[in-house]
């Protein structure tokens, strides 16, 4: 399977357009609208980037579960490697290592929610070892996955 | 986090029935009441306190962020578009209709109690 195809072939078939919407109500402009106005016109990035990177956010977010390479998220933003970290980065503040990092914990927390067992929880969402997985699990969220699930159980919503 | 309203009750209503949100607390203290609500999909996630605006110059400074069409606080939603559609039918008004901001789309509310709230979702 080669996820990259896979997802390129997606967007063609959904016929993905980026369709920008600005509109803003009435004439006399608020300091707001005028300010949205204002970082708008003097983005530094064209709008072809914005699209870029967002697939490569959405090819994250569909492939959490995979073993994904930088390499291959750089691919679905049609970039190279280094000009595609510094980009993302600049667009959402974050690597995107660090973003898929932070994909893999927000499923993670859903599974065991659910109340899926640590091993299998750390297999779907893309983690081969159990170690790293909860070392990972626990720098995002402050508690082991263990302990994550106890708190959820004793605390439910 | 909390936000100030000038109406506790008006506020309970618009958050809970229009936005969507689930009352956590309510403990009246005096002429007023701590008074929380929660999002439906994290009941014990952040709590967001609407605050009487009973402080003068507070008022002073919600007015100056409204007048302004400056949101006072912002909040996540996964799609802006299909939020303002249904906000829109219920009556709610928007300063700003759906709008891309880079890798945001963002939309901004009249919350009827005093306050410009922006949502906003990561594209």
């Amino acid at each position: 399977m080669d996820p990259v195809a896979d997802f390129t072939e997606d967007v063609l078939r959904a016929g993905v357009t980026d369709s920008v919407i600005f509109v803003l109500m009435g004439t006399d402009k608020t300091y707001y609208q005028e300010q949205i106005a204002k970082i708008s016109r003097e983005s530094g990035l064209a709008e072809y980037q914005y699209i870029q990177v967002r697939q490569s956010r959405h090819f994250m977010e569909k492939h959490y579960a995979d073993k994904i390479e930088l390499d291959q998220i750089a691919m679905a933003a049609c970039m190279s490697r280094f000009h595609f970290v510094r980009v993302f980065q600049m667009i959402y503040g974050v690597t995107p290592r660090q973003y898929l990092k932070d994909v893999r914990i927000n499923k993670a927390k859903a599974l065991l929610k659910k109340g899926l067992d640590v091993t299998t929880v750390c297999y779907e969402v893309g983690y081969d070892s159990v170690p790293t997985f909860s070392s990972a699990f626990k720098r995002g969220t402050g508690l082991s996955p263990g302990r994550y699930q106890q708190w959820h159980k004793s605390n439910p919503e | 986090m909390s936000l100030l309203v000038d109406d506790q009750e008006k506020a309970l209503k618009f958050y809970t029935e229009k936005l969507g949100f689930i009352k956590k607390t309510e403990v009246p203290l005096g002429e007023h009441k701590w008074l929380t609500v929660v999002s439906s999909d994290e009941r014990n996630g952040v709590e967001l306190v609407l605050e009487p605006m009973a402080f003068e110059p507070a008022k002073v400074y919600q007015k100056a962020l409204k007048d302004a069409g400056i949101p006072y606080t912002s909040f996540a939603t996964d799609d802006v578009m299909k939020e303002f559609e249904r906000l829109r039918s219920a009556g709610v008004e928007f300063s700003i209709e759906p709008t891309v901001m880079g890798p945001v789309m963002i939309a901004v509310l009249d919350d009827t109690c005093g306050n410009n709230i922006q949502l906003a979702q990561m594209l």
